[in-house]
């Protein structure tokens, strides 16, 4: 039955080429194949959002009366609410982690060489979105921390020179955070994200097919050739243990440390103490505030923000930028540049926790 | 309508506004000239005190009062025929102050809502009736108010401010100055210690009563028997309507006992507390209900309820508090819990209206609802426990799997 089942399904599905490539596709062996496994993890991951985000959808309401209570009542009465709520708040902080791993990897492997620009750029298209996810689901329970730290969030924007206060309206729906912003955000998270997410992700997805895995510069050298694993299915079970371990995590985390609720977000009310951005906008927040008043001439906020945007652009050309050969004292510079940024992030991320000023 | 005998510092008053009159026209009069330099301290003191008085801001100088012809530099100013009344005497202040202060169009030249004297209400206060008796010591408006520096009430140095009334009542009512009067003169000291002492004195909580809101100001006087609950529901309106209906109301009134005050106290009345509630020694029931009367059976039955109610808040909240600290969500327990607190709140207005229905109706509502908290409560910890023995299992089905897959992997590798 089952040849005859595959001949009937390839006939009017078109398998053959998947099986092909399925049985084609194979990654490289060497000391740093575990790196390859994080960018599996952060799909792994958004699968996971994508889940519990539309069961989230069939009980949230986005209006400033009713997001906090529906919220709540998934919390409360929904049967396994609190989980799905927990690991859809777990899920997106390791999804943003599991990326910021990926992303440093490539970086530091040099995984963006040619032909592989294209791949990098819309990889880093898909952080930008996945903290776009991250800053508009962060407002949705309507909570008191979620509704000034938007405020904060949205602040910063506006302090951008000439297109700032439209942003800022762009974003808030007005000059304030009301109710329209919530609907806003809500559109944001689960219209807009999602269906350009969907078309960056099937292009990098795509882009990592054709390409196949990058060899680091250090093992090319080394001359001798690297042993290739099958993508299927030893590739694949390898990245089916992660996912356990991860799915593991998640069960761990939302059972034990159930995501907070807090309280109903007030306008009126003064702001709460210790509003702080999720953590990975900690080290942006934190350099903004290690800032001066003022620096040459210009306010201080406004230097750390256009600082910020010109080192991610020059970072997003990365691939145009350093040394194609992946050789010599420019290719050294890029991997400084690497080393510096992530020792940066992770420093002022613990600073920003630790409250330091 | 004015009198003639007010016409004179009216019209002066009304000439020196109109006039512009500004803070500083009072200074330019003779009187001022005069009085500065004179030897006597007490003919001095005036035009020291004089510019910080709400009358020298508002352009009134001191003919206003004392009548007599400012722009005359001579001896003569103070002739009686010019008006000079000289000091006036302590029964012809209210009269004077009156004059301008009684007087609606006048007043509202400096104050689109101005406050208006009522000769009539002064003359119910008790100082105005022992004064009319001669008795010197009677309080008239310059012992509140000051002289030659009065400063309206709203100024936290006035004498009148709310927050000195207390004080300033105190100045006469003592056991010095009432001596032999036959009323009590404990009052301060009891209100300092009160609920509404501390609340308006400590806590600056300008809304708590000071004397003049429960007796009056201008019209000060006791209240009357049937007056005490209408004085206390001016703030405590819910306890007032449900105690002017009950029955408790019309057995003391019989009685000759004053309600309120009765069991709560006047001057020194503190914080009510539950315990007040018993008919067994100790409680306020028991100062008229013998023990086993049947009054004091309803007390008991009602209070075994209340016990019950307040228990089952404090059992309830403790459930929902160990839920929180266990991160579990708690608001519609928190929903009940605050439905329930409600109605301790209402039974505690309620008991003023010594209906045994209306009480047990509102204390089995709160027990309904606490009863609802306390099983959101245990339902919380019981999913709190479920919790982790799910995550127990699906922890071994997920290390399971992870073995199976661990294993299939090594077997692979080792058939390669």
């Amino acid at each position: 039955v089952k040849p005859a089942l595959r001949a009937w399904l390839d006939e009017r599905l078109g398998l053959e080429p998947l099986r092909h490539l399925a049985e084609k596709k194979d990654v490289p062996v060497h000391r740093h194949t575990f790196w390859y496994y994080w960018g599996g993890m952060t799909l792994f991951l958004f699968g996971v959002q994508v889940v519990t985000g539309i069961l989230l959808l069939l009980y949230y309401r986005p209006s400033a009366d009713e997001a906090y209570e529906s919220v709540r009542f998934i919390m409360s009465r929904v049967a396994f609410g609190w989980l799905i709520r927990s690991i859809h708040s777990w899920s997106a902080n390791l999804m943003i982690g599991a990326a910021m791993v990926h992303m440093f990897s490539v970086f530091l492997m040099k995984s963006y060489r040619g032909p592989r620009e294209v791949t990098w750029l819309s990889g880093m298209a898909l952080l930008g979105l996945a903290l776009g996810f991250g800053f508009s689901g962060y407002l949705l329970p309507w909570n008191q921390l979620a509704f000034f730290a938007t405020k904060v969030g949205t602040d910063i924007v506006g302090d951008l020179p000439l297109v700032g206060h439209f942003l800022l309206r762009l974003m808030r729906g007005g000059e304030h955070i009301t109710g329209g912003t919530l609907t806003r955000f809500f559109g944001v998270h689960v219209a807009i994200l999602p269906a350009v997410t969907t078309v960056v992700l099937a292009a990098h997805i795509y882009l990592v097919q054709r390409h196949g895995m990058s060899v680091p510069p250090g093992v090319e050298r080394a001359g001798s050739s690297v042993p290739r694993m099958k993508f299927v299915p030893d590739f694949l079970m390898r990245d089916a243990v992660g996912w356990l371990a991860a799915l593991g995590l998640l069960a761990l985390l939302s059972a034990l440390f159930p995501w907070e609720l807090g309280v109903k977000a007030d306008p009126y009310a003064p702001a709460p103490a210790g509003i702080r951005p999720e953590w990975y906008f900690g080290w942006m927040f934190q350099t903004l505030k290690l800032l001066p008043a003022h620096l040459a001439g210009l306010e201080g906020e406004l230097v750390g923000i256009l600082g910020i945007g010109v080192v991610a652009v020059v970072w997003t050309l990365a691939p145009f930028l350093d040394d194609p050969r992946a050789a010599g004292g420019r290719a050294r510079v890029w991997t400084a540049f690497g080393v510096v940024a992530l020792i940066y992030i992770v420093l002022l991320t613990v600073l920003s926790y630790a409250g330091a000023k | 309508v004015i009198g003639s005998r007010r016409a004179l510092p009216v019209a002066l008053a009304a000439l020196l506004v109109g006039l512009g009159g500004t803070g500083a026209a009072w200074a330019d009069e003779s009187c001022v000239e005069c009085h500065s330099m004179n030897d006597e301290e007490r003919l001095v003191a005036p035009t020291r005190t004089y510019p910080q008085d709400i009358h020298a801001q508002r352009g009134l100088g001191c003919a206003s009062c004392h009548g007599g012809d400012p722009a005359d530099l001579d001896v003569t100013a103070m002739d009686p025929d010019k008006g000079f009344k000289g000091k006036l005497g302590r029964g012809q202040i209210a009269a004077m102050c009156a004059s301008c202060h009684a007087n609606a169009a006048f007043m509202k030249r400096f104050n689109p809502r101005p406050y208006i004297f009522s000769m009539d209400e002064f003359r119910t206060s008790v100082h105005y009736q022992r004064a009319a008796r001669g008795d010197l010591k009677a309080a008239t408006c310059i012992d509140c108010h000051g002289v030659h520096g009065i400063r309206p009430h709203t100024d936290p140095t006035s004498p009148v401010y709310a927050r000195n009334v207390p004080a300033t009542c105190a100045k006469c009512h003592n056991s010095r100055v009432l001596k032999g009067y036959g009323i009590p003169t404990n009052q301060y000291s009891l209100y300092v210690g009160s609920v509404h002492g501390r609340a308006l004195l400590e806590k600056g909580d300008l809304s708590a009563p000071a004397c003049n809101d429960c007796h009056g100001n201008h019209g000060a006087a006791p209240p009357g028997l049937k007056e005490v609950a209408l004085v206390c529901g001016t703030c405590h309106g819910r306890e007032a309507e449900l105690f002017e209906g009950s029955a408790m109301r019309r057995g003391m009134e019989a009685m000759g006992k004053p309600g309120c005050v009765t069991c709560h106290g006047n001057h020194g009345v503190v914080h009510p507390t539950d315990a007040m509630l018993s008919a067994a020694p100790g409680g306020k029931c028991a100062d008229c209900h013998e023990p086993g009367s049947s009054c004091a059976q309803a007390t008991d039955r009602i209070i075994a309820r209340f016990q019950a109610l307040r228990d089952t808040l404090v059992l309830a909240d403790s459930l929902l508090k160990l839920s929180e600290v266990r991160g579990m969500q708690t608001g519609p327990g928190r929903d009940a819990l605050r439905e329930a607190q409600d109605r301790l709140v209402g039974t505690r207005a309620g008991l003023h209206s010594f209906s045994d229905s209306l009480i047990t109706g509102v204390l089995a509502e709160g027990l309904s609802h606490a009863g609802q908290a306390v099983s959101r409560g245990r339902e919380t910890l019981r999913d709190w426990r479920n919790r982790r023995v799910g995550l127990a299992l699906s922890l071994v089905v997920i290390l399971i799997t992870m073995g199976w897959l661990v294993a299939t992997i090594r077997r692979r590798e080792s058939s390669r």
